[in-house]
């Protein structure tokens, strides 16, 4: 054929991943890729070193929640392919499409123990949504091809492809023209549209429970067209949060751990919640057999297995959201239960009245979001940071709003934004962290310097552990195991080793030219909000306690 | 405790008895026993999976269903011991 030609496996994987539209890879050399580091140098695609493998396999997920196209990662055999396994599964937690790439000792050398050989392959079941390892070079075509169609199609996914060094060093004559799109191998049951809508007609108190799997699904617009038909109440899940229109008078904000009030209130009051994309987590829930104790439930989602996982469902919707919300958006009268929520929504909504000089990182992390520039992407550890950016700034996408939500990940936030900013270059991206998640990827400014990304990064420093230290103190009596972190180093001088600008604030009045200079800033920027330790993050639905039995303060 | 037993049908790729095996376990089902072997003419392999648990058996039929290199889950039975 006349596009054929002679080539090696390493060199075949880039012009793969071509066709498949990948320009930009995150990675980590080492001793069993170096022959596909050695194709990366003669190719088109941008490899953006990071200085750890969970750093490189944290920014391709950053860069597909971000684009919505497939994050990219590479790393070694060994302990390179190790440290790739804990963003992995925060991938396969959040359904994220990543296509990571490990190097393998040659295939001679494979099961004797040799250096830096471990069974990534093995190790990789339970984290990834499926794995290949390449033993025949001519088998690699086929094997790139499934792992991207794999990692996009259903509910997305990460995918694993264990390659050993000889096979990146064999040569293939192979035409790059041999690409058909797998068919999708997905076989759904047929959606139970008929119960649903009678469900919808006899409701008088239901509730739209929103998940991330909208945002996956590209159904934002079908979404608020349901929305806008049935002018449904409607509650987020922490990665559903942008899906909905955050200025929809109906909307209630997030529900479950530390949902606000009016959230969980009416969830705990309807007659029928119709979950979207969403899998009744246990941190949404509560006390599992006290959720919506009087709802009856339809569930729209693209996987089988979460259909009656943990909730029993009336009506099941599965498939494509974009195809069937508009099947199920019928004009409801439910103008009595609007009027219930919109008013516990008033009466519940945010108090930023906070005595003293402290700063009350609440206050500040709304103000962030009033003055942030459209199409801002926030990223965000995890901790008393994380929930308290998830209520306070509001978001009009999913995709700007980047979480490591099934998996609590912390260390997530600088590297999901390096990812963030690769893949929108002219976007501001802000990484709110706290100063325990701050330090487990803080290598990663490196990253920022060495290709001068322009991240802004809020860190909300209470010199603890903040959010294990609220629990220890709310129940574990005060006892405060391993929490203190007042020895952390200068924030300020070490973002300035990396040349970031810095600054640390501590007092209120502070606050807002701080968070103007560092939108203003042209570069990366790193602004250190020092805060009371004892601030906690609230409301707080206790473990094993219905929603609506939230503690409000102590 | 209710036994089943599961007939799957599976491509003969590698570590697909390990996927399965790993879902299985990882869902709350223990294995009471397992046979498995391939019709080489067709590549096509099949296993027998004898499982116990307290749990519904379709949230183990569902995720086996998942996996990519299954072909098809059949329960066979379903007794109480």
């Amino acid at each position: 054929m006349a596009n054929e030609k002679k080539q090696t496996g390493g060199s075949l994987l880039f012009n793969v991943m071509q066709q498949h539209g990948v320009e930009h890879v995150f990675g980590y050399p080492g001793g069993a890729i170096m022959p596909i580091y050695d194709a990366l140098y003669d190719s088109d695609i941008q490899h953006f070193l990071c200085r750890h493998e969970q750093g490189a396999a944290f920014a391709a997920v950053g860069y597909a929640r971000a684009s919505g196209k497939v994050g990219v990662c590479l790393a070694t055999s060994g302990p390179g392919a190790t440290n790739l396994i804990t963003g992995l599964a925060d991938a396969l937690a959040d359904s994220i499409p990543v296509v990571a790439i490990t190097g393998q000792v040659a295939t001679s050398a494979m099961g004797s123990d040799a250096f830096q050989e471990i069974d990534i392959f093995g190790l990789s079941l339970a984290c990834t949504k499926h794995s290949f390892q390449v033993t025949d070079v001519n088998d690699l075509p086929k094997v790139l091809h499934k792992a991207f169609a794999i990692a996009l199609e259903g509910r997305q996914g990460p995918v694993l492809v264990d390659i050993p060094k000889d096979i990146q060093l064999a040569e293939i004559t192979h035409s790059l023209e041999d690409f058909s799109k797998l068919k999708n191998m997905v076989k759904l049951p047929p959606a139970n549209v008929g119960s649903a809508i009678a469900l919808l007609n006899k409701a008088k108190q239901p509730i739209l429970y929103v998940g991330g799997g909208v945002g996956m699904a590209n159904a934002i617009d079908e979404l608020r067209a349901f929305i806008d038909v049935t002018s449904i109440p409607s509650v987020s899940t922490l990665k559903g949060l942008g899906a909905v229109n955050p200025d929809d008078e109906n909307y209630l904000g997030m529900l479950g751990m530390h949902g606000t009030k009016a959230a969980n209130i009416a969830v705990q009051e309807c007659d029928l919640l119709i979950a979207v994309g969403a899998r009744f987590d246990d941190r949404v829930t509560g006390k599992l057999n006290e959720f919506a104790p009087h709802a009856k439930v339809i569930h729209f989602d693209i996987d089988t297995a979460e259909i009656n996982k943990r909730r029993t469902v009336d009506a099941a919707i599965l498939g494509d959201l974009k195809i069937n919300l508009p099947a199920l958006a019928i004009p409801l009268s439910i103008v009595d239960w609007q009027q219930k929520c919109r008013k516990m929504k008033k009466d519940f909504a945010w108090d930023y009245n906070h005595p003293g000089e402290t700063i009350f990182a609440p206050a500040v992390l709304k103000e962030i979001s009033d003055k942030m520039p459209k199409n801002t992407c926030v990223t965000t550890d995890v901790g008393q940071h994380q929930m308290w950016a998830a209520q306070h700034m509001l978001f009009d996408d999913p995709s700007n709003f980047l979480t490591s939500g099934g998996m609590g990940t912390m260390g997530f936030g600088i590297p999901a934004a390096v990812g963030a900013q690769v893949s929108r270059p002219t976007d501001c991206i802000i990484a709110v962290t706290g100063d325990g998640s701050f330090m487990m990827n803080v290598q990663e400014l490196s990253t920022i310097k060495r290709f001068q990304l322009p991240v802004k990064i809020v860190l909300i420093d209470n010199a603890k552990l903040g959010m294990v230290r609220q629990w220890q103190d709310l129940f574990f009596n005060g006892r405060l195991s391993e929490t203190d972190l007042s020895d952390n180093p200068d924030f300020v001088m070490l973002a300035t080793a990396f040349e970031i600008k810095a600054k640390q604030i501590t007092h209120k009045d502070q606050v807002s030219a701080a968070i103007e200079e560092m939108l203003d800033h042209d570069g990366p920027y790193l602004l250190q909000v020092k805060i009371d330790a004892k601030d906690n993050v609230w409301p707080l639905v206790p473990p094993n306690t219905a929603n609506d039995k939230m503690m409000e303060s102590t | 405790m209710k036994s089943y037993q599961l007939t799957i049908k599976v491509d003969d790729k590698q570590v697909v008895l390990e996927r399965i095996l790993q879902v299985t376990r990882y869902r709350g089902f223990l294995i009471n026993g397992i046979n498995a072997e391939v019709n080489t003419g067709t590549n096509i392999g099949t296993i027998e999976l004898m499982v116990r648990s307290e749990r519904p058996i379709e949230l183990l039929v569902d995720q086996i269903n998942k996996l990519i290199d299954i072909k098809e889950v059949k329960v066979d039975n379903n007794t109480t011991t």
